[in-house]
């Protein structure tokens, strides 16, 4: 098994089923994985921003910033490698906010609300959701079987189902 | 009640660099010069390693290799020069660093993204940059240097009254360990002979609000800074997200949401071209 880690603002993708994509220190930031049972693909994206009309040109040399380049750019990809839309399961974790969270702040609840629009409006189901709250989440997936699993420090590592 | 082991491990905390005190010092009369700095650091060998390596780095790109302090100072310029002599001084105390579930040098990391936020949000509000302010934030989580095991022996409980109560991490290592890790941090820097407005800015840097001095806004930009690192997950510890949002601050600085996302973007640029300074420790 190997690990390939992907940064903040950055997205991973793999047909190798030797594979886990692993994303650190997910705070407001938000992970999605998406996987195809059949073909056996999936990606990992970790982005940190809700809207790329902040700066359509860092939107345009790294997408992976904003949830609504970002996820259409990943779901490209796997599609790249074989993987079909109807077929993909979808995950995600992270968004979560500093407490009493004023206007200002709201970058976690944000980035959860451009990606649930995003996938709402092109009919993709969420099979597995750990936002919100205020914790630190590792997210990571297996290549070989789709398991997500995400990690904190007082719920040790659980599958995301 | 502070317990005993705490306060002695406070004592054993070597004296902060005379050199980077000095710069300090020097740079608070506007008409320093770049020569003064290579005088005072040159005496410090740990501090004159540590800038050469900066300078031979790959971000600067030079086709000769730097092998004296003046070189190096000519080729940084001026505020290279003092960010790097801050960073190599504080970066020592960060060496050994552990505790929060964090890996080694993560905190420190996290110290030089608050560092770099500071001035891209001082550039942004008051039109300039603040070394001092630098160096106060590349030293606001020192208390938990020492913290760290305190609180990794102690998370169960702490994380129980965080959750339960809905208090913040900070109010929760002082009930559980009876003191917090800005206090702490606080003693370390009076301990130091920082000045006032540093030692402050160390000691609220989650609670700016609980601040007597109310012209203190470093301390109140070392709060943001804190914050947009804390969410950008930038060395994150088992503390999380876990501390108190002031919506005071966005209309203290004038600052909109817009501005803010956008001194983020900056602020992971800068980080990425941080590696050398955050590779130090
Ligand atoms: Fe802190
Ligand atoms: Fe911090």
């Amino acid at each position: 098994m190997s690990e390939i880690i992907v940064g903040i603002s950055d997205f991973k993708v793999s047909n190798n089923i030797n594979d886990i994509l692993i994303t650190y220190a997910l705070g407001s930031c938000v992970g999605v994985t998406i996987y195809d049972p059949v073909v056996k693909v999936g990606g990992l994206l970790h982005f940190m921003l809700p809207e790329s009309s902040l700066d359509m040109r860092k939107a345009g040399e790294n997408p992976a910033m904003f949830a609504d380049t970002g996820i259409p750019f990943l779901f490209k990809t796997c599609y790249e490698l074989g993987a079909k839309k109807k077929r993909m399961i979808v995950k995600v974790a992270g968004g979560a906010s500093i407490l009493d969270d004023a206007n200002f702040f709201r970058i976690g609840q944000k980035n959860v609300t451009a990606m649930k629009k995003l996938f709402w409006k092109n009919n993709v189901l969420i099979e597995g959701e750990d936002t919100g709250s205020n914790c630190n989440r590792t997210f990571s997936i297996h290549i070989s079987t789709g398991q997500a699993f995400v990690r904190t420090a007082h719920n040790g590592t659980r599958e995301l189902v | 009640m502070i317990s005993d082991k705490i306060l002695k491990s406070i004592k054993n905390i070597p004296a902060f660099p005379a050199a980077a005190m000095k710069v300090m010092a020097l740079i608070d009369d506007p008409n320093y010069s770049i020569t003064d700095v290579a005088d005072v650091v040159k005496y410090d060998q740990a501090i004159t390693a540590n800038i050469l390596r900066i300078c031979n780095s790959a971000y600067f790109g030079l086709r000769h290799k730097i092998v004296t302090i003046n070189d190096a100072v000519m080729r940084l310029g001026q505020q290279n020069i003092v960010r790097a002599v801050q960073a190599a001084g504080v970066s020592t105390f960060y060496r050994k660093a552990k505790g929060y579930g964090l890996e080694a040098n993560k905190l420190w990391e996290h110290s030089v993204g608050v560092a770099l936020m500071t001035q891209i949000l001082s550039k942004r509000i008051f039109k300039r940059e603040d070394a001092r302010l630098y160096t106060t934030a590349l030293l606001h989580d020192i208390g938990k240097i020492i913290m760290g095991e305190f609180v990794d022996e102690s998370f169960p409980q702490i994380h129980d009254l965080v959750s339960r109560e809905g208090i913040s991490f900070l109010d929760a290592e002082e009930k559980i360990i009876g003191i917090n890790h800005a206090d702490l941090g606080g003693r370390i820097a009076s301990q130091w002979n920082f000045p006032k407005a540093m030692t402050d800015a160390i000691i609220y840097h989650h609670r700016p609000d609980l601040m007597q001095d109310e012209d203190n806004s470093g301390a109140w930009l070392v709060y943001l800074a804190d914050q947009a690192c804390i969410m950008m997950g930038i060395g994150l510890g088992s503390d999380g997200l876990a501390y108190k949002g002031l919506s005071e601050v966005i209309i203290k600085f004038k600052l909109r949401q817009k501005d803010f996302e956008e001194c983020i973007m900056l602020m992971l640029e800068d980080l990425d071209r941080a590696r050398e300074v955050i590779g130090m420790v």
